[in-house]
C-alpha cells in the first residue's frame, strides 16, 4: 500500500463530485473520497512486521494504535452519512420522479 | 465544578432522549427545567473559570493529555457557550407551541445543543471533526423535517456539500498528525512553528481552512445556505444562521487565529478580501431577492463577510468588533427570522410583494421587526451599530476599505428598506393567529439587542476586558452618517430595485448546481494554495 494509491483514489472521488450528474453517483463519490482518506491515515501508522496494538503488547514493536482508533470512528460516521444520503435519494425520487441533479434542482420554482 | 463541561454536553442529550422515549406533554415541559438548569450551571461555571483560569483543562480517562480526549475552556468558548445556552432557551420558548407534540423534532433539536456545546469545548482536532459531522447529520434531518420535496432537495445538497468540506478538514488533520504525532489543539498551538515551513503543514492548513469555509459559507461556497434557509422552519433558520454558522466561525478563529498563529503565514489580507467579497456578494444577492426568507439568508452571508473582515484586521478594536458582531448577529438575525416566521405563518406566503400591512394587523411583531432591521443596518442605539463601528476602526486610514464598507452598508440598508415594505399598507383581512410564547421569545431577543446597544461600555469592560468608549452613540456625525446611508438606500431602492431591471432578474435566477458548487470549492482551494505557496 502506498500513499500515492490513496491519493489517486482521492482524485477519482474529487473528479466524480465535480462531474457526476446523478445524485446517487455523487453520494458514491463522497464515499470514495472518504475511503481514500481512511486508507491514507491507516497507511501512516502501519509498517511491515508491526504487531497488533492490544493490551499486553506494550514495549514490543507495535503499530501506532491511534489512527486505527480514529478511523473506526470515521467509518461509522461515513456509513451514517451514506445511509442518510441514500434515504434522502429515495424520498427525492418519490417527489420528483428522478434523481438527476438537473431535474431535481429545477423541479419547483 | 471542573466536571461541568461534561454536563453541558450530557444534559441536553439526556433530556432529548427522555422526550423521545416518553412522548408526553409533561416530558416536553421538562425541557424548560433542563434548560434553566443549563443557565444556572453556566453562570456557576463562568464564575469558576474567571476565578481559576488555569484549571479549565479537563482530561478524560486519566491518559496523558497529549493523546487523551480533553475539553478546554477559555473566555472565547465561554462566550459561545453562554450565547448558545441563551439562544436555545429562547428558541425552545418560540417553538414550544408548534412542536410540543413532535417528540422527534424536540429530540433532534435538543441533541443538537449537546453536540454544539461539545464542538465549542473540545480540545482535540479529531473530536472537532466528529462533532462537526454529527452536527451536519442532525441539521440535515432538521432541514428535511417538513418532508416536502424542496426540503429533501435542500437537505441532500447541504449534507453532501458539507461532508465534502469535512472530509478535506479530516485530510488536513491526518497530515498534521503525520508530522506532529498529536492532534491536541493546545499542544499544536504551542509547537506549530517547529515544522510550519513544511509543505505538508501548509497543505494541511489550506485543506482545513477550505473545509471550514464551506461550513462558514464564505463567498463562492455559500450555495447551501440560501437553499437550506428557504425550506426549513423559522426556528431552524434562526438556529442555522444564529449559531451553526457561528460554530464554523468559532473553529475558524481557533484554527486560523490561534493554532496557526505562530506559523505567520500572513494570509490575513487574503482573508480580509475574502470577507469583503463575501459581504458584497451577499448584499448584491440579497438586494434582488423577492422571498422574505431568502433576503434574510443572503444577509447572513453578507454579515459573515463583515465578521471575517473584522476578525482578520490588524487593529485590536476591529478584532473585538468582529467578535462582537458574531454575538450581535446571532441576536438580531434570529429576531428577524422568528418575526418573519410569524408573518409567513399568518399570511401564508413568502413573497415580499404580497405581504402588506403587518404594522396594522400585528403591531407588536411589526415593532420587533423594526428593532431587528435597525440593528442589522447599524442604527445608533442598537447593537449592530456598536460592532460595525468597531469593525470600521481599522479602515479609518484606508480609503479603499472604507469605500467597500460604505457600499456594504448602503446595500444592507437598501435591502431592508425593501424588506420593510411589508410593514406598511392596508391591513389584509386574514386570520391572525398570535402566540404569547412566540411574542415573548422575540421580545426577549429584542430587549437584549437594545440593552447591548446602550450599555456596551460596562458590558465590554466586564466581558471583554476592553474599554469600548471609542464607540460614541451620541456623536452627531454617526447619526448623520446613518441618515446618509438611509437616503442613498432610498434613492437606490426607488430608482433601481423597484424597476427590477433585466440584470437584476438575471442575478436572481442564478442557481448554482451541485457540480458547479464543487468546482467552486476546488477553485477556492487552488486559490488559497496559490496565495499560500507562491505569493505570500
Amino acid at each position: 500500500m502506498n500513499p500515492i494509491l490513496s491519493f489517486i483514489i482521492l482524485l477519482i472521488g474529487v473528479y466524480g463530485i465535480a462531474t457526476s450528474k446523478n445524485i446517487i453517483k455523487s453520494v458514491f463519490c463522497v464515499t470514495i473520497i472518504e475511503t481514500a482518506t481512511i486508507l491514507l491515515f491507516l497507511n501512516l501508522g502501519v509498517y511491515e512486521g508491526g504487531l497488533i496494538p492490544i493490551m499486553n503488547a506494550i514495549g514490543i514493536d507495535i503499530v501506532d494504535p491511534l489512527p486505527q482508533a480514529l478511523m473506526i470512528t470515521t467509518i461509522v460516521i461515513g456509513s451514517t452519512i451514506t445511509s442518510l444520503a441514500l434515504m434522502l435519494c429515495i424520498k427525492i425520487f418519490h417527489h420528483y420522479g428522478s434523481i438527476e441533479w438537473k431535474v431535481v434542482l429545477k423541479g419547483d420554482k | 465544578m471542573i466536571y461541568f463541561p461534561i454536563l453541558f454536553v450530557f444534559i441536553p442529550v439526556l433530556s432529548s432522549l427522555l422526550v423521545y422515549l416518553i412522548h408526553r406533554r409533561w416530558a416536553a415541559k421538562l425541557l424548560f427545567v433542563s434548560q434553566s438548569a443549563m443557565i444556572v450551571l453556566f453562570i456557576l461555571y463562568a464564575q469558576y473559570v474567571i476565578d481559576h483560569p488555569d484549571l479549565t483543562l479537563l482530561v478524560f480517562g486519566g491518559w496523558d493529555s497529549l493523546f487523551a480526549i480533553s475539553f478546554y475552556n477559555d473566555g472565547l468558548s465561554l462566550g459561545f457557550i453562554g450565547l448558545s445556552v441563551i439562544m436555545w432557551f429562547i428558541l425552545l420558548i418560540y417553538t414550544y407551541k408548534t412542536n410540543r407534540d413532535e417528540n422527534k423534532f424536540l429530540f433532534f433539536f435538543m441533541f443538537l445543543q449537546g453536540i454544539f456545546l461539545g464542538l465549542i469545548q473540545t480540545n482535540d482536532l479529531f473530536n472537532l471533526f466528529v462533532f462537526l459531522e454529527l452536527m451536519t447529520v442532525l441539521i440535515t434531518i432538521l432541514i428535511a423535517y417538513k418532508k416536502t420535496g424542496p426540503s429533501f432537495k435542500a437537505s441532500i445538497f447541504y449534507l453532501l456539500v458539507n461532508t465534502i468540506g469535512a472530509m478535506f478538514f479530516l485530510l488536513g488533520i491526518i497530515l498534521i498528525y503525520y508530522v506532529y504525532g498529536t492532534i491536541n489543539i493546545q499542544y499544536l498551538a504551542d509547537h506549530i512553528h517547529l515544522f510550519s515551513e513544511q509543505g505538508l503543514i501548509k497543505l494541511a492548513y489550506v485543506m482545513m481552512i477550505s473545509g471550514l469555509s464551506i461550513k462558514a459559507a464564505f463567498f463562492p461556497l455559500f450555495t447551501w445556505l440560501p437553499k437550506a434557509h428557504g425550506v426549513a422552519q423559522s426556528t431552524i433558520s434562526a438556529l442555522l444562521s444564529g449559531l451553526i454558522v457561528k460554530g464554523a466561525l468559532y473553529m475558524f478563529i481557533r484554527i486560523h487565529m490561534e493554532m496557526f498563529e505562530s506559523a505567520h503565514y500572513g494570509l490575513e489580507t487574503v482573508m480580509f478580501y475574502i470577507g469583503a467579497v463575501t459581504a458584497i456578494g451577499g448584499v448584491i444577492f440579497a438586494l434582488v431577492q423577492k422571498d422574505l426568507k431568502q433576503i434574510l439568508a443572503y444577509h447572513t452571508v453578507s454579515q459573515i463577510g463583515i465578521m471575517v473582515m473584522g476578525l482578520s484586521s490588524v487593529a485590536d478594536y476591529s478584532y473585538i468588533g468582529g467578535l462582537m458582531h458574531i454575538f450581535n448577529h446571532a441576536l438580531f438575525k434570529s429576531l428577524l427570522f422568528l418575526g418573519a416566521g410569524v408573518v409567513i405563518q399568518n399570511y401564508h406566503t413568502k413573497k415580499v410583494s404580497e405581504i402588506r400591512g403587518v404594522m396594522r394587523s400585528m403591531p407588536w411583531t411589526g415593532v420587533l421587526l423594526i428593532v431587528g432591521m435597525l440593528s442589522i443596518s447599524g442604527a445608533p442605539l442598537f447593537n449592530g451599530f456598536v460592532s460595525k463601528t468597531l469593525v470600521k476602526y481599522d479602515f479609518k486610514t484606508d480609503d479603499f476599505k472604507m469605500i467597500l464598507f460604505t457600499i456594504i452598508n448602503i446595500g444592507t440598508v437598501t435591502s431592508f428598506l425593501k424588506f420593510s415594505q411589508i410593514l406598511f399598507g392596508q391591513r389584509i383581512q386574514s386570520f391572525i393567529f398570535t402566540d404569547r410564547k412566540q411574542q415573548f421569545a422575540m421580545t426577549l431577543i429584542a430587549i437584549l439587542c437594545i440593552l447591548i446597544g446602550i450599555f456596551y461600555i460596562p458590558l465590554g469592560s466586564w466581558l471583554l476586558g476592553k474599554d469600548l468608549s471609542y464607540v460614541n452613540i451620541f456623536d452627531v456625525t454617526q447619526w448623520i452618517d446613518y441618515a446618509i446611508y438611509v437616503m442613498a438606500g432610498l434613492l437606490l431602492y426607488r430608482y433601481v430595485i423597484v424597476k427590477d431591471f433585466r440584470p437584476l432578474v438575471r442575478i436572481r435566477n442564478i442557481s448554482i448546481s451541485f457540480e458547479n458548487a464543487n468546482y467552486l470549492f476546488i477553485l477556492y482551494m487552488v486559490m488559497i494554495s496559490i496565495f499560500m505557496f507562491m505569493i505570500v
